[in-house]
């Protein structure tokens, strides 16, 4: 970021071979569609370029990159509520992070390593990823997805590690309920 | 334990991210809990279905994206590789121009030619007509300096050509007549 600010294209353009995948998949998890999930990324990188001379070198590149994805991805599936189409944005019923109510137990077929992953079913996953609250969807695929740890998550999500422990937990309780009901 | 706690810590556990202590624990736990066990797959699988969700990149995303930053001028626009060589080879192609240049200028006569001087040329000596007549009596076949690639008849015929090049040839007595060629071997004068 140092060298891009300084003027340097190269400096971008390896930045962009470094992350561009990582961003396309996050928006592609978070949207559920692979053109609004391109458009979305396209969007992050020019809030990255139009943000350089606020980034800071103390932060992390990947959780400060991750900030603006999260919050490009929010405003794309705010529009999209204020258009009519379904987009659950609120946190979960029970309130926030409150443990307990969801386990769902699903069929032991789901081992992975017996499980026959079709690509039917990664359309069925990635739609049962877009019924998840949005706080909770956010949290599981930035650190599951993207490899982020808790500490990194929090830093995005702007909230305790003990947060992002507990929305991940219900992030997975709530998907295991949908994929069982998906395999029957 | 109860089941709910560990489930928590199991989550934890699997994402890296949960202490040794709490890991020891949940291993004890799994040990002797089908449901839990079970419920830790569920939970692997998980990682399997995230993992897959991938989606390709466009092709045209690079380009689509650098335009739109260039439009903005949040990219600075890449140079030609035209206009680069250039701004570094000209300074080398003036100094290459001016030295050759200089030498040739070196190379030129000094000063203007004298008026009514010839002009330098290369001047090739005629060879006597007499040497070219002992070339012509050369024996077939024999390499003469000069005349090796030319046959016996080849030979005569250069001969006599020198000779009517060569004015001095005319104006010797007893020489061969201009016109005497050009008539019959009965007529020949002299």
């Amino acid at each position: 970021m140092e060298l891009y600010r300084e003027g340097s294209r190269d400096a971008f353009e390896e930045l962009f071979s470094r992350h561009h995948r990582r961003v396309i998949q996050f928006c592609y998890r978070m949207t559920g569609d692979r053109a609004r999930a391109e458009e979305a990324a396209q969007e992050v990188f020019l809030r990255i370029a139009r943000a350089a001379f606020t980034y800071r070198a103390t932060a992390k590149f990947t959780t400060w990159m991750f900030t603006i994805a999260r919050r490009t991805t929010l405003n794309f599936l705010r529009d999209e509520k204020e258009t009519g189409e379904k987009v659950p944005l609120l946190d979960g019923p029970g309130g926030e992070d409150t443990p307990g109510s969801l386990q769902v137990e699903g069929p032991a077929e789901l081992d992975p390593e017996r499980m026959a992953w079709s690509a039917q079913l990664g359309e069925k996953f990635i739609e049962a990823l877009q019924r998840l609250p949005e706080t909770y969807r956010t949290a599981f695929v930035l650190n599951r997805g993207d490899g982020l740890s808790y500490e990194e998550v929090a830093t995005v999500l702007g909230i305790t590690v003990q947060a992002v422990k507990s929305r991940i937990f219900r992030a997975k309780e709530m998907l295991l309920g949908e994929i069982s009901a998906l395999l029957g | 334990m109860d089941c709910g706690d560990a489930k928590e810590l199991l989550s934890a556990c699997l994402d890296g991210e949960a202490s040794a202590g709490d890991s020891r624990r949940v291993e004890e736990h799994l040990a002797g809990c089908a449901g839990c066990k079970a419920g830790e797959r569920r939970m692997r699988a998980l990682d399997v279905a995230i993992a897959r969700t991938g989606t390709d990149v466009s092709p045209d995303f690079r380009e689509r994206l650098f335009s739109r930053m260039e439009a903005e001028e949040l990219l600075p626009k890449r140079r030609s590789l035209f206009a680069f060589s250039f701004r570094w080879a000209a300074l080398p192609l003036a100094a290459a121009a001016l030295g050759l240049f200089f030498l040739m200028s070196r190379e030129a006569p000094r000063g203007p030619a004298a008026p009514g001087s010839a002009p330098q040329v290369a001047v090739i000596q005629p060879e006597s007509p007499a040497r070219a007549a002992r070339e012509t009596r050369a024996p077939e076949g024999t390499a003469v300096a000069g005349r090796e690639e030319l046959a016996a008849e080849e030979r005569e015929i250069v001969a006599y050509l020198e000779i009517l090049e060569d004015p001095a040839s005319f104006e010797e007595p007893g020489g061969i007549d201009e016109m005497e060629m050009f008539l019959p071997d009965g007529k020949k004068q002299g």
